[in-house]
């Protein structure tokens, strides 16, 4: 998940290096002394203006120096921690709401699910959130991303109203997908899903291509993510007693999955301030969701929250100072330009 | 005789010493021939100068298509084609603890002394000296690569290299940036650590006798055309030089998914009459190439030693080249251009480079190459190492798993626990098929006069 993920094993590899190379600095300068030491004894001992030597590979070996010499110029152009960026705590935290909103989203989606499969919410009501939520997402798209045009809006409806008949007419097949297995099993897997479906989530952009944003290349890992939401939604649909609600769950849960990283993507982009306000409206709103439904998972929810909030950014900054990179000539350069294939 | 094979248990360093301070080297690597490139080329040129030293060479590698058995090549370097199928970019499937058999087996039979792997890719080399120490041999490593810190990639090649080389005798690389680089990601110590160059072999790469003219000046490319060659330096720099200077002329050898980039290139500024693209190009016909030139162009993003810039400047062409790895050590300043690698500074080089072309003489720079490189002096050079190695107290298996234990906290056990269980396999196998059951090859005496003179492998067909 973004930033608190535990150190990589690249951590614990780079750890050992910089102790490997205190050590490695210190018998360095033993050696010297044993080589000059050495030479002395044997009396071959080039004059200092006579002969150095050089970094060159031509010529054969070098008169007065063995192959396995170590000069004292050895690992000067290494480079250490170029490259490694001081982050900021206020910065970090900022940027970890991206992760807690995508979670509250999640978190609310769960929810709806779960009053459905309780029966305490009705097929009106779901279809009502459907239209709004469809509609409202459309219209922040419209505000943020600039691109008020009458084709895309016919474009748009089309594509929708052709994948929600199709979802319609779909709807019976997945109301008995799942008949004859257990709801245990059911409750387990979509759990793994979700969990699976948060875990590889890309939390930076989205996943659908921004209407006019450049082409970004989705990942395997975040299609991956998409996917487990999806099967994690049909099953969750085909437990639902009627047709209707088994379409109205399916179109709201796709809704989400599919649109709400693009909408808070876009939002995001609009403006810094209105994405935190609305993270802390969706995030006061899951919680008193929660509270109503179970104290518990509110406790549970409010414990991920802050992690994800507060310990891991703090986290994030302590373990910088383990950071050891290394650079130099061994290096393969870069590009200055881009390559456009 | 059965006494002598009894001491030959004992200690493989007695079979050494009996041969008056020559030693019978296993040379183990995934490349070689009849796959073709720099580390192919190494062993050869490496083996047959030992040879002719004095010391017995067999070549190990993997079956070649085939290309499976034991093959004789020039002056009697025998060569084992092991029956395992390469499995990604030439290299065996990696399998541990597959290789122990046979390994075992080509080591007593053929009376080896020392084992002598080439190449950081290379699985089997690095299956093969895990077995070769178990069995108490010395063994040696070629470094012919570098590898970078940052990606994961790297990380687990590092990783890999810090498990072998935990253990390795002695290490030769072939710069000195490589050193720094092998030193920095395996932990060995420095003064273990051998800097020992490429060479190139001279009387294959002269010049053309006589001198080229000046109009057109043909710049001359030949490299697999890939991303870490830098062919997308090209695509930038040849149109800027063929629009700066008329009489500019560029031959690209070589082949490769970018090559589809500079044909664009090509046809996007109407270069074709002024760019041939002549595809790949065999290894006997690269003089041929860099002979109709007047100068060589090396765009490679990262380099060990660069081969390729040698070769160009035994045919007496001046090169201009990016400064990456170890490119720099390669050649004295008089005969090389150096640019950082991007467009506009390789662009200026190539001026620079084209100013002082006409007091370039081609037969003067092959003769200076013919005086700073030879395989000869790098098999001598070799040879003290061999000694070197040789040298090393021998240890036993608890010494060297305390050496392993360093390489990590999680990673050190892993590496302990592979060792031991070698171990124990090396054991069941003695039992199964003990040492002096394994019949053991008479060496092939080829006397002075049956010798072939040196035929370049490339002219030899599989």
């Amino acid at each position: 998940m973004g930033c608190c993920g535990g150190p990589p094993d690249g951590w614990c590899y780079s750890f050992t290096r910089l102790l490997f190379s205190i050590r490695f600095r210190s018998t360095h300068q033993n050696r010297n002394c044993e080589f000059g030491a050495m030479e002395n004894s044997i009396g071959q001992i080039p004059s200092p203006t006579q002969r150095r030597w050089r970094k060159v590979a031509y010529g054969g070996m070098q008169p007065g120096f063995d192959d396995n010499h170590t000069d004292n110029t050895f690992l000067q152009e290494m480079v250490m921690n170029a490259n490694v960026v001081k982050r900021d705590m206020l910065k970090v935290m900022l940027d970890s709401v991206s992760i807690s909103q995508y979670l509250c989203i999640v978190a609310l989606v769960v929810l709806v699910w779960t009053h459905t499969l309780n029966s305490t919410i009705t097929h009106n009501f779901l279809l009502i959130l459907d239209v709004t939520l469809l509609a409202s997402g459309f219209f922040i798209l419209l505000l943020t991303a600039k691109m008020l045009s009458f084709t895309l809006l016919i474009n748009y409806l089309i594509k929708i109203s052709f994948f929600t008949t199709s979802l319609y007419v779909l709807s019976p097949i997945y109301h008995t997908l799942t008949r004859s297995i257990s709801s245990d099993s059911i409750w387990a897997l979509t759990t793994s899903l979700i969990i699976l479906h948060l875990f590889l989530h890309n939390y930076s952009g989205s996943t659908i291509k921004a209407p006019g944003a450049l082409e970004i290349k989705p990942t395997l890992t975040s299609n991956i993510s998409l996917n487990a939401s999806i099967v994690a939604s049909l099953l969750i649909a085909s437990r639902l007693p009627s047709r209707v609600l088994v379409f109205a769950v399916i179109l709201f849960s796709l809704q989400v999955f599919l649109f709400a990283p693009l909408v808070t993507y876009c939002l995001k982009k609009y403006s810094v301030r209105l994405h935190l306000f609305f993270s802390l409206v969706l995030m006061v709103m899951t919680l008193s969701c929660v509270y109503c439904l179970h104290k518990l998972m509110f406790v549970f929810l409010l414990g991920v929250l802050s992690f994800v909030n507060l310990v891991c950014p703090y986290w994030l900054i302590r373990i910088q100072e383990y950071k050891f990179e290394i650079n130099g000539p061994w290096d393969e350069a870069k590009l200055c330009f881009n390559i456009t294939d | 005789m059965f006494l002598v094979k009894i001491q030959l248990l004992q200690s493989p360093l007695s079979a050494m010493e009996s041969n008056h301070g020559k030693h019978s080297i296993l040379m183990v690597s995934d490349f070689f021939y009849p796959n073709f490139g720099g580390v192919e080329n190494h062993i050869y040129l490496l083996s047959q100068c030992l040879l002719k030293l004095g010391h017995k060479v067999v070549v190990m590698t993997h079956a070649y298509a085939n290309r499976s058995g034991v093959r004789y090549m020039t002056n009697g370097l025998k060569v084992y084609y092991v029956p395992w199928k390469p499995f990604l970019m030439q290299n065996t499937l990696p399998t541990f603890y597959g290789t122990l058999p046979i390994v075992r087996t080509i080591i007593i039979r053929e009376n080896i002394s020392l084992i002598h792997g080439h190449q950081a890719f290379s699985t089997l080399c690095h299956e093969a000296l895990m077995h070769a120490r178990t069995m108490g041999y010395k063994v040696l490593f070629t470094d012919h690569s570098l590898y970078g810190f940052a990606d994961i990639g790297s990380i687990h090649m590092n990783k890999v290299l810090q498990f072998t080389l935990a253990d390795v005798s002695q290490a030769i690389c072939v710069s000195h940036t490589s050193k720094e680089n092998t030193v920095l990601r395996s932990g060995l110590p420095p003064e273990k650590v051998f800097v020992i160059p490429n060479a190139v072999d001279t009387t294959m790469f002269k010049p053309a006798l006589e001198r080229l003219v000046m109009d057109p000046i043909v710049i001359v490319v030949i490299s697999r055309l890939v991303y870490r060659k830098g062919a997308d330096l090209l695509v930038e720099v040849i149109p800027e030089i063929c629009r700066l200077y008329p009489n500019v002329r560029f031959i690209i050898g070589g082949d490769g998914p970018k090559r589809v980039r500079l044909e664009e290139m090509r046809e996007k500024h109407s270069l074709q009459d002024r760019v041939d693209m002549l595809g790949a190009v065999p290894h006997a016909k690269v003089r041929s190439v860099l002979n109709s030139g007047h100068i060589f162009l090396n765009s490679s993003l990262t380099e060990a030693f660069c081969i390729a810039i040698l070769e160009a400047a035994s045919c007496g062409l001046l090169t201009v080249s990016t400064c990456v790895g170890g490119v720099p050590e390669v050649l004295p300043d008089d005969m090389i251009v150096l640019a950082k690698p991007d467009p506009s500074d390789m662009v200026h080089a190539i001026k620079k480079a084209i100013k002082i072309l006409p007091q370039i003489d081609p037969q003067e720079m092959h003769l200076r190459i013919k005086g700073m490189y030879s395989w000869q002096d790098v098999a001598k050079r070799t040879e003290i190492v061999y000694d070197r190695a040789l040298k090393c107290p021998d240890q036993t298996l608890l010494e060297r798993l305390s050496r392993y234990l360093t390489c990590g906290a999680w990673a050190g056990k892993l590496f302990s626990l592979v060792m031991i269980v070698d171990y124990i396999l090396w054991r069941l196998l003695q039992v199964w098929q003990p040492d002096t059951e394994v019949e053991v090859v008479p060496d092939l005496n080829l006397s002075r006069s049956n010798r072939v003179t040196q035929v370049h492998p490339s002219n030899v067909s599989s």
